[in-house]
């Protein structure tokens, strides 16, 4: 045997944390150049341990661990469904626990309100009578739906899954830039994501006393028991999906396997002469109570809608306008869920619940007013533009990043339907430390927490983190390369 | 339980099965050829007939070369019955219906997947084809012990095992089909390893070592003819999955057609004399042996998973 000698092991050489700088934006886990906030701390003696191949080596791990657990979303591209694997960066997002009981508050309190507020629109109409928000916004939205005139669901709530889209601003002000309460999607990603850094940095996970979500899918199972309109302890739940086409298609079967519900289609069901819902079973027909829809309004009851679907299900809002189905959420809660109606939401909040919203909305121009559209054709190159209909990130404008030429556009387009737009200024995003082609850089990110509203109020300890892996962009949706984070609502109070 | 979902885990069972037997399959052709001189090398195109895709085979247009038909066999996707074929069918039926499995059933067939996935285009040289092979025979038993044991026994667990017992059913009847074939040939050349062209046969099915612990007799065609296809203790038998099959369909409701059909079967299986039939009255027996193996399944289709009446449950 030959002689070895024994050498002390190089210290491999770890980041350098000097040199991140986020420049003017809010960091999440840095405070100042080389200094973590008093949250991250465990965080950042970790990642200040490792060098940066460390850290791919990681990233790679859970890349694979998440082609393993087929973590997946679909994207349509080129006439083809792509099933791509979720992008996932290691460094969680940290918030801590205080700050995140304000949220909490500030999100229960929002959509109690807009729920109220849908309500109010498709019943005695107070809130125009009051002359609160004007009622012309309301007939003019394409998601007011008249076939919903008149109907009370159980509880008076209508959005019972609701997926805000919030961001932090330059100065750590959490902002609510949009409210999601028609088929919001990415809640199995918040799960997975967790499920995920669990498997690959358990380690982590001594180091901090971290809020668990595993919780989420019993949450929804009790919410939706609630919405049934027979008294039984066991109703028959069912998630309606539009098929393995859709981007979420991993998301519906994803939710129906952890609460133990079908995953049905809408061929799998049929309306009955008595109007109720029935699901084709090997046993013949049996009884749906609540039905947890992935469908859009538009696709859900062709007798109703949209008469070209052939992803809902004849009768469908008969039996649930007559009381014999739950449907979550209702067919027209959409209607509060509008880029117009949003500017009008602390308002809403004053009015139902005679409080002062606690969660600020971001300022917002309707192009609809003359002089708030003038301000916004002046500062296009500042502003974002979004129209008032669009989910995904498509059909904005982000003014920072764009040329001349779209703007212009985007100004004839604002001229010719003003209704159809609003604009805010461009945020300065918050950034957090994301591990890009092997180096830690600071990349924009939102947030995206879930909330349930059915015989009571949940809200996720947390919730998806979306994060812009392109330098500069704010751009966070997967479906234009977005990454996402394991969002860590962290204690830290003295154990 | 829907009666798509139904479908789809049937379907799921029978592909994790056939490819369990496909990797068999050819596991023991390969073993053979290490056993037979070289004026008798088994011939390969023997795989495509027991998985009855020659004329898929024909229109690649290429020569029945071992490696060409192991390509076809392991990694073609233009071959329904490759095995990356049917991986890739099995994982699409359980991606479609993970809801009602546990979730590291999807794991394991994603993992299994991904590996052959990778593999494909490679080829599967000699050196390399127990170990793979044996890694897929692996994740498809680790696949069936994970049903096993964490489902529940529940309708969705009686469809896995009407797709497994049909498919176990269909499978013995193929190979004995296409086994007892190859053993047509000059008699004079092929006499003095007919004994271990009949241990292959037993081989394909791993019903070597049950047989002789069964058995207790030296190898002999007529033993296992019967053993394969009539006994009652071994896992592969025809006779034995149809008696599986029979009990499963039993578990479920208006089961009455179908049980009829299963229990027709059975009683002509077992009064059928089949030891000592050969060559052409053989091939026929078997062939009529599948088809009624197709009735069955209609029976399954038509009963359950696209009922041609539906039954309205009264409201409870």
């Amino acid at each position: 045997m030959a002689l070895t000698k024994k050498t002390t092991k190089p210290k491999r050489p770890s980041f350098d944390w000097r040199t991140y700088d986020p420049g003017q934006f809010y960091d999440e886990l840095i405070s100042t150049p080389g200094n973590p906030r008093k949250v991250g701390r465990g965080i950042f003696s970790y990642l200040n341990k490792y060098s940066e191949a460390h850290l791919m080596a990681r990233q790679k791990a859970t890349d694979l661990a998440i082609q393993e657990m087929g973590i997946s979303f679909t994207i349509y591209s080129e006439g083809e469904n792509i099933d791509r694997a979720w992008p996932m960066d290691i460094i969680p997002r940290i918030i801590p626990s205080k700050e995140w009981a304000g949220i909490e508050k500030g999100l229960t309190q929002r959509l109690t309100a807009l729920n109220m507020f849908i309500n109010d629109i498709y019943n005695d109409q107070k809130i125009f009578k009051d002359k609160v928000v004007p009622l012309e916004l309301i007939t003019s939205s394409k998601d007011f739906l008249k076939p919903c005139i008149g109907i009370t669901p159980r509880h008076g709530v209508w959005a019972n899954i609701c997926g805000s889209d919030l961001v932090r601003d330059h100065n750590g002000t959490f902002y609510v830039l949009e409210d999601n309460l028609r088929v919001p999607s990415g809640v199995s990603y918040m799960l997975e994501n967790r499920a995920v850094s669990k498997r690959v940095l358990p380690h982590l996970f001594n180091k901090h006393s971290i809020l668990p979500v595993d919780d989420y899918p019993s949450q929804l199972f009790d919410m939706l028991t609630s919405l049934s309109p027979r008294k039984s302890d066991n109703p028959e739940i069912a998630v309606l999906t539009p098929g393995i086409y859709n981007s979420a298609y991993f998301e519906h079967a994803y939710l129906a396997q952890r609460m133990g519900a079908e995953l049905v289609g809408g061929s799998n069901l049929v309306v009955g002469n008595d109007d109720c819902v029935y699901m084709k079973t090997i046993n013949g027909l049996e009884r749906v109570d609540v039905i947890y829809r992935r469908i859009n309004d538009d696709f859900l009851d062709p007798e109703v809608f949209n008469p070209d679907s052939c992803v809902g299900t004849p009768g469908l809002f008969r039996a649930w306008a007559k009381g014999n189905v739950g449907l979550a959420n209702s067919p027209g809660s959409g209607v509060a869920d509008d880029k117009i109606i949003y500017t009008y939401v602390p308002k809403i909040i004053k009015y139902y619940l005679g409080e002062d919203p606690i969660l600020p909305n971001v300022p917002s121009y309707l192009c609809v007013n003359d002089k708030e559209r003038e301000h916004v054709l002046a500062n296009l190159p500042t502003m974002v533009v979004k129209p008032a209909n669009e989910s995904g990130g498509y059909g904005m404008l982000v003014g920072p990043a764009s040329t001349k030429k779209e703007q212009d556009n985007f100004a004839e387009l604002i001229k010719k339907n003003p209704r159809n737009y609003m604009a805010q200024p461009a945020l300065r995003l918050s950034t957090a430390p994301t591990l890009c082609q092997g180096k830690i850089e600071p990349r924009h990110l939102d947030l995206r927490p879930f909330v349930l509203q059915g015989s009571s109020s949940y809200v996720t300890p947390g919730g998806l983190t979306r994060v812009a892996l392109r330098k500069g962009s704010l751009v966070v949706n997967s479906s234009q390369g977005g990454g996402s984070k394991d969002t860590w609502i962290v204690e830290t109070e003295a154990k | 339980m829907l009666s798509e979902t139904a479908e789809r885990v049937y379907w799921f069972a029978r592909y994790v099965e056939r490819t369990e037997n496909i990797s068999r399959l050819m596991l023991v052709r390969h073993q053979l050829i290490l056993d037979l001189p070289k004026n008798i090398q088994p011939d390969w195109k023997l795989l495509v007939d027991m998985l009855g895709v020659h004329e898929e085979f024909a229109k690649t247009k290429r020569t029945p070369s071992e490696k060409n038909i192991i390509d076809f066999i392991f990694s073609d996707l233009k071959n329904p019955s490759s095995i990356i074929s049917t991986i890739t069918s099995a994982r699409e039926n359980i991606r479609t219906t993970r809801e009602v499995m546990p979730s590291e059933m999807w794991e394991c067939v994603n993992a299994l997947y991904l590996s052959v996935a990778k593999r494909s285009g490679k080829g599967l040289p000699r050196s390399q084809r127990h170990d793979v092979l044996n890694e897929i025979i692996k994740a498809c038993q680790q696949i069936t012990g994970l049903l096993a044991s964490t489902m529940n026994y529940d309708d969705t667990y009686q469809f896995i095992l009407l797709g497994r017992h049909l498919e176990r059913a269909d499978m013995s009847t193929r190979i004995v089909d296409a086994g007892s074939a190859s053993l047509s040939g000059d008699e004079e050349e092929i006499e003095p390893y007919r004994n271990v062209l009949w241990i292959s046969i037993l081989r394909s099915l791993s019903a070597y070592q049950m047989y002789r612990l069964n058995v207790r007799r030296r190898v002999s065609p007529n033993d296992v003819l019967d053993f394969l296809l009539k006994s009652p203790v071994f896992a592969r038998s025809t006779a034995l999955n149809l008696a599986q099959l029979e009990l499963c369909v039993q578990r479920l409701s208006h089961h009455k057609k179908a049980s009829q059909a299963i229990h027709g079967i059975l009683k002509e299986l077992a009064g059928a004399d089949i030891s000592e039939l050969r060559g052409v009255k053989l091939h026929a027996f078997l062939d009529e042996l599948q088809s009624r193996l197709g009735d069955i399944h209609n029976c399954i289709v038509s009963t359950w998973l696209h009922p041609e009446t539906m039954h309205q449950k009264t409201a409870s």
